[in-house]
């Protein structure tokens, strides 16, 4: 039976996490869980190895001793399932509550059926969708990323800043060497579109974060936007592959 | 005594000198970039000592204006910024690695100490 592991970072997130890995709980045998506690400063960890000690998904645990940023996090997961060489498909779920956990098991069998080596949940696939699509002027800097990646990488992609994301071994072995430290999933997603692996996206519903703080703040906004697109631009300079 | 770009030069050469030994010294600073930083301060020291030294390098070079030492200076600087930045990339990426290394590791020795614990040999031994 192939078996999956779902990467959930986490950074002050001990009054979000609870419920978060309550909700992955009914998941299939076929699951494993990874949390990922980046450095936290509050009880991220304690939270998550009591939930390690009771829960019926087998749930890993690993704690960076500084907090070293989501890219750093969720690239220790590709890390971890590198090692120890059981999962097919690597699944990031945000710890913060946003993602909806009927999501996972679709981004899976869509991945497997149409061959995906990256499969996103996308919050406006659904135009009738009345889940939560995140603040204006985020929505414009996704709206932007799209429009960029579209037009240096031909795949038009509606959500490139979503968290939620299913990866193949092609993509995830690839993220366990390199992988941004912050901000990653635009610039991982145009890699992955330059490098001709297969990307696709789903429908999902998202809810607004039940706790914690996001790691892209509003005076970090500018910086995002700048840092993101030169990441972007750049990667087209690379030789394909590297 | 009036002061002058000569003196300020000593000044400023001893002080380099003094603040890159106090600091391998402590070791906060490794012998390797020490090397340059104590060339850099005795390159000062010289400037201020011997002023003639500066002028006929100026004047071979047809640099002997103001704006001419400025620009060079940037590019000095400029060099040295780069050079550093380029190394702390370096460290971050090992730091992050090592980092990673180590929190996988840990985790596999708790689920190690684990199993020890519950398995029939380990109960004999604790």
């Amino acid at each position: 039976m192939l078996r999956h592991l779902i990467v959930v970072p986490a950074y002050n997130e001990q009054d979000a996490l609870p419920r978060t890995l309550e909700t992955l709980q009914p998941l299939p045998e076929e699951y494993e869980i990874l949390i990922v506690n980046d450095g936290s400063r509050d009880r991220t960890g304690a939270v998550a190895e009591a939930y390690a000690a009771q829960s019926r998904l087998p749930v890993h645990v690993l704690h960076l001793p500084v907090n070293a940023g989501i890219g750093v996090a969720v690239q220790t997961g590709y890390l971890f399932a590198q090692k120890m060489d059981r999962f097919h498909y690597v699944i990031q779920f945000d710890a913060d509550g946003q993602h909806d956990v009927a999501a996972l098991p679709k981004l899976v069998e869509t991945a497997a059926r149409e061959q995906l080596d990256l499969c996103i949940g996308s919050r406006f696939l659904d135009h009738g969708s009345t889940g939560y699509q995140s603040t204006m002027t985020r929505r414009f800097g996704i709206r932007f990323f799209s429009r960029l990646i579209a037009w240096l990488g031909g795949v038009r992609v509606t959500d490139p800043t979503s968290g939620l994301r299913c990866a193949g071994p092609r993509a995830w072995r690839r993220f366990a060497k390199h992988y941004p430290e912050d901000y990653p999933e635009p610039e991982t997603l145009f890699w992955c579109v330059r490098n001709k692996l297969k990307v696709g996206e789903i429908p999902v519903q998202m809810h607004p974060r039940q706790g914690g703080v996001s790691s892209i703040r509003p005076h970090h906004a500018v910086y995002y936007m700048l840092k993101v697109s030169l990441a972007i631009v750049l990667d087209r300079l690379r030789p394909l592959g590297h | 005594m009036r002061l002058n770009a000569e003196i300020l030069m000593m000044i400023g050469g001893v002080c380099a000198f003094l603040l890159t030994v106090w600091q391998v010294r402590s070791r906060d600073l490794r012998e390797k970039y020490a090397v340059s930083w104590i060339l850099v301060s005795l390159g000062l020291l010289a400037c201020g000592l011997f002023p003639q030294m500066l002028k006929s390098l100026a004047e071979a070079t047809h640099l002997s204006y103001p704006a001419a030492v400025l620009f060079l200076a940037l590019g000095a600087i400029y060099l040295f910024g780069f050079s550093v930045s380029l190394s702390l990339t370096r460290q971050y990426r090992r730091t992050v690695r090592l980092m990673q290394e180590m929190a996988i590791q840990e985790c596999r020795l708790r689920q190690l100490e684990r199993q020890l614990t519950f398995s029939p040999q380990g109960k004999e031994q604790s």
